[in-house]
């Protein structure tokens, strides 16, 4: 009895049945793809870095190797389980050609390794260790991804020429978030070509066990080891690594719960029309004496069904899209070991939305508790009151036509049934701006401020060469008169040592000079002006477990000298790990200077770049938008598209539930609609009506969406920018798009929908409906 | 006195093929300016149908239909929506009313339609209506506030708004109380008084027994007719038996 019950109303109500399983199939599509690639990245990521076996600690360094030092240390530690000292020969982009393309503007920092011996291994992309030969050349698999060379291709390093046979997978640099690329060569090619760069150590342990890293890194610093530069951990390799597809991730999964949502609303709202139908058959069968459990099974399971068919198109349709979304993945970290788990957590995420429906149903069906049989048979409607908006009378009403003020009085008038387009409505412009704003933000020049970047024009970088001061003081002098600048910062990166709580000795990189010249964002306090004052970078504030106010005690010539924390900044350069200070200190070497410039004509940053980098070779010459374009450039990108279909994905909810809405609002309606239609209203008069509750509705969804865009929505992409590091944020909003385009695309979009859904009201016949 | 509407051989059917069936059969019939006119028949006879038709709500699939020397059938949707607003006024059984709106707005809704009347002119007439068939006061009332009795003259102010040439009734006292209905026939008497046709569909013989003519219905055809003098307040259980032997006469 069941079924034919279910295909009668069904047949009887196909655009409604039609809508509610489109939500549910994209709801459970939506879920499904979630679960697939959060699995399939880690379970990637995992199989990544067990395969390369990614070191646990690495301590870049440059200047000379104490080896025996270390391996005295490394095998007195018993942590340690391996250890090694791995070369990494830095080399100018302008010495590197890749088949047609020179890497003069690449913002990397492009060097060669040869194949190491004991783990860190670079792999190809069947996920095996590289054997490599004379002549030949694997290239970093990012720059297979933006397509600059093929194997096969030729390459001159130096002068050398190589051939590409291949591409390589690094567990350590793959991300463009790290700023280092290895390509591997044979041990020979590597010999033939070290003079023609400097060297960078890479100082690595793998440890027994990856809990003692913390007791491990102190142990290291505290033996007063090589730190000439940044140190890198595990669980930071593997977060670098799944950024740019956590994100990803994170926004299907603010979208999929939108569309839970969003399924929900429109289930209730056809439920509970349906039950207004039915009041009388409810009603009467109440009075026949079936229990409400009967009843209630009838209309559950319609919906039952409307979700079993929604739920398996879906999760049918996550398979045809999850081969696209995991495409970056199986790229940059090859296949997951646990795909059949991903599939499995996949049908989870299905059911679960499934049963979730049902649950809603199921609670949305109670209020047949509340049907009286004798007033339901009786009057056969329910006698909901119509509420509020008293004063809002025809008879005073001068500014609006009348029409229109029968269309705004009548939302206001039911604004229960209102409410739930109202919803949807205010969700898709959600939808809509979010992500749009979320790249805006992103793609904005003031976004670096949140990454630990001052906003200036261009940045010179000095290091691994020698006399470093003498360079840098040079170049500051030909800058102090340079008319095409404005104003530039030359800031010192020096080690110092930091007592921490429990009395031991660490290692912290201080970035010395005037901040105050290209601020950063700060989450908490402020940059530091006095002497005695030092800012920390979130990652530092965490793991030394200081506030803003708090002491902090470095050793300065050997002497103890207390700071007090001013603020804390978020920073992705060099490892996280960073202080600014802005003392001035002459005994510690230099690790680094790195000059921030701001022109007077940002348009004629190329000359200027040119000028400094053809006078100072040693200094690296980059623009920022150059910089946080490589930088950020996949991440943004990939934001952007998602903005694109986000876009779309609003205005199909829009279209459909707006579509939705108008149907069952007429066949609700169609008295009142006769009634007006016999009193002598057109056709045209009617649409206009509906066309006024539409677009009252959709203007108080687009102002409700976008306050709520710019509030909750700015938390939320916080939170998920935060995994950037950046704990403060504020939403770059493009008002054209934002303000205008935007809503004008959700009007025209609304608008067509409710002229499309309100044709049946020309249909209605007076006489079939005032009968009496 | 001038014809004012012309029924020209008027068929209206439902259904298809063999399923085909006339709810009018060719009916004829002239409606001239200021009568009180009544239709009655058996449920099914056709009379709701055959008001459908003469005001133009609903369309007709053979014979044609001529409201004040116009062709029913050749006016647009819209034409005939400006023809029911202007010059028809209707009352029906259930008060039609729109839940959302006082009782003073929906009387005047058809007249808000056109700009031709100032607003205020609007409210001032649709006040002055109101106080004629005693429902003053009522104004902001909302429609579940107020009796069946109440909103049926409601229901004839909103009729009266735009000064129609004839008033549509289809059964306008199905749903009151025999004291309530007695009221709105006179009221209708009053108004047929100042000159405006009115024309009613009922199966009650008091209702029709107040009206000058009567035309009785059968399977979608006039079986039969009856005329009265005009009714003055007297006579009216005369008028009654009248009626009910004419019904019986032709076996209705």
């Amino acid at each position: 009895m069941y079924s034919r019950i279910i295909r009668n109303d069904i047949s009887k109500s196909k655009l409604i049945t039609l809508t509610t399983a489109i939500f549910v199939a994209a709801a459970a599509m939506l879920v499904s793809l979630a679960a697939i690639l959060i699995v399939n990245l880690s379970g990637a990521l995992d199989t990544l870095m067990t395969q390369a076996q990614t070191p646990h600690f690495m301590q870049m360094h440059s200047g000379d190797v104490d080896t025996e030092r270390l391996t005295t240390f490394a095998e007195q530690n018993s942590n340690v389980d391996q250890f090694q000292v791995l070369e990494f020969l830095n080399m100018d982009g302008s010495q590197i050609r890749l088949g047609a393309h020179s890497l003069v503007n690449s913002v990397q920092d492009n060097g060669f390794s040869t194949q190491s011996e004991k783990f860190d291994y670079l792999l190809d992309l069947d996920g095996q260790i590289i054997d490599i030969s004379d002549g030949e050349l694997y290239v970093p698999i990012n720059y297979l991804k933006d397509q600059t060379v093929g194997v096969g291709d030729k390459a001159v390093i130096g002068g050398k020429e190589f051939t590409v046979t291949g591409f390589l997978r690094d567990s350590q640099m793959n991300s463009m978030l790290s700023s280092s690329k290895r390509f591997l060569i044979s041990k020979n090619d590597y010999d033939e070509i070290k003079n023609l760069g400097s060297v960078e150590y890479l100082i690595e342990f793998r440890l027994k066990d990856l809990s003692a890293l913390g007791a491990f890194e102190t142990a290291y610093a505290a033996a007063g080891l090589e730190a000439n530069g940044p140190t890198i951990t595990y669980p930071l390799f593997k977060m670098i690594n799944a950024l740019s597809d956590g994100i990803m991730i994170a926004v299907i999964l603010l979208v999929s719960a939108l569309v839970v949502a969003i399924a929900f609303l429109c289930i209730r709202f056809t439920l509970l029309a349906k039950i207004e139908d039915d009041y009388r058959e409810i009603g009467v069968m109440k009075a026949l004496g079936l229990r409400v459990s009967d009843i209630r099974k009838l209309y559950l399971a319609k919906y039952a069904a409307i979700a079993a068919v929604g739920s398996i198109l879906g999760f049918a349709l996550s398979f045809l899209f999850k081969g696209k979304l995991l495409e970056n993945i199986r790229l940059y970290m090859g296949e997951s070991e646990n795909a059949s788990f991903a599939t499995a957590l996949g049908v989870i995420g299905v059911l679960l939305v499934f049963l979730a429906i049902l649950a809603y149903v199921n609670g949305v069906l109670r209020r047949f508790r509340t049907i009286s049989a004798a007033e339901a048979v009786r009057f056969g409607i329910s006698r909901d009151k119509s509420t509020g908006a008293k004063r809002f009378c025809l008879h005073r009403n001068r500014l609006l036509n009348t029409n229109v003020f029968l269309g705004i009085k009548d939302v206001l008038a039911r604004k229960r049934l209102y409410a739930t387009m109202l919803v949807v409505l205010v969700f898709s412009v959600f939808i809509m701006i979010v992500p749009q704003n979320l790249h805006n933000t992103i793609a904005s020049s003031s976004f670096i401020q949140y990454m630990g970047i001052g906003s200036y024009d261009l940045r010179l970088d000095i290091q691994q060469t020698d006399h470093l001061s003498e360079k840098a003081a040079e170049i500051v002098r030909v800058m102090s008169t340079d008319p095409a600048i404005t104003q530039y910062a030359a800031l010192t990166t020096k080690t110092f040592k930091i007592k921490t709580e429990k009395g031991t000795e660490e290692n912290i990189k201080v970035e010395l000079g005037d901040h105050s010249v290209f601020p950063i964002e700060y989450s908490k306090g402020r940059v530091p002006v006095a002497e005695d004052e030092i800012a920390l970078s979130v990652l530092n504030a965490d793991e030394l477990g200081k506030k803003v106010g708090d002491a902090i005690i470095l050793v300065i010539k050997g002497q103890e000298t207390q700071f007090t924390v001013s603020g804390i900044y978020s920073d992705i350069t060099n490892g996280g790990k960073t202080a600014k200070a802005i003392f001035k200190d002459d005994a510690a070497d230099v690790m680094w200077y790195v000059i921030c410039v701001e022109l007077v004509n940002a348009a004629h940053i190329d000359e200027t770049i040119a000028k400094y980098a053809d006078s100072y070779a040693y200094a690296k010459v980059s623009g920022i938008d150059e910089f946080v374009a490589q930088t950020f450039g996949s991440t943004i990108s990939s934001v952007r598209q998602a903005s694109h279909v986000s876009i779309a994905v609003a205005l199909i909810i829009a279209v459909l539930v707006t579509l939705l809405f108008m149907k069952m609002l007429i066949a609700k309606d169609r008295y009142s609609i006769a009634v007006m239609k016999a009193l002598g209203h057109t056709d045209s008069d009617i649409t206009v009506q509906y066309i006024s509750r539409s677009v009252f509705i959709l203007i108080a969804g687009i102002v409700l969406g976008t306050l709520l865009a710019n509030t909750l929505g700015e938390r939320l992409a916080g939170a998920m920018i935060s995994s950037f590091g950046a704990s403060t944020f504020h939403f770059a909003v493009n008002p054209l798009s934002a303000y205008l385009l935007n809503p004008l695309l959700m009007i025209g979009s609304v608008l067509i929908a409710t002229i499309l859904g309100s044709l049946g009201a020309g249909r209605i016949q007076i006489s079939d409906n005032i009968k009496e | 006195m001038k014809r004012m509407i012309i029924g020209e051989h008027i068929v209206k059917s439902f259904g298809e093929g063999d399923e085909k069936h006339h709810v009018l059969d060719g009916v004829s019939l002239e409606i001239r300016e200021g009568e009180f006119v009544a239709v009655m028949g058996p449920s099914g006879s056709g009379k709701s149908t055959l008001m459908f038709a003469l005001s133009g709500t609903d369309r007709i699939n053979e014979g044609k239909v001529v409201f004040e020397g116009r062709n029913l059938a050749e006016a647009s949707e819209n034409e005939l929506s400006d023809l029911r607003r202007t010059q028809m006024g209707f009352v029906f059984q259930q008060p039609t009313m729109l839940k959302n709106l006082n009782i003073l707005d929906n009387i005047i809704l058809p007249s808000m339609r056109d700009h031709r009347k100032k607003r205020v002119e609007i409210v001032e007439k649709a006040r002055a209506l109101m106080k004629r068939v005693g429902i003053a006061g009522l104004e902001q009332r909302d429609i579940t506030q107020v009796s069946g009795g109440q909103l049926q003259r409601a229901g004839i102010c909103r009729a009266l708004m735009n000064s129609p040439r004839v008033i549509f009734g289809d059964e306008p006292t199905g749903a009151l109380n025999s004291i309530s209905a007695q009221e709105i026939m006179e009221l209708l008497g009053e108004i047929n008084a100042d000159g405006t046709a009115v024309m009613l569909v009922t199966h009650d013989a008091m209702v029709a027994a107040r009206t000058e003519r009567i035309l009785f219905m059968r399977d979608g055809k006039i079986a039969s007719e009856l005329k009265l003098p005009r009714y003055r307040g007297a006579d009216l259980d005369e008028r009654i038996e009248k009626v009910n032997e004419k019904m019986r006469e032709i076996g209705v």
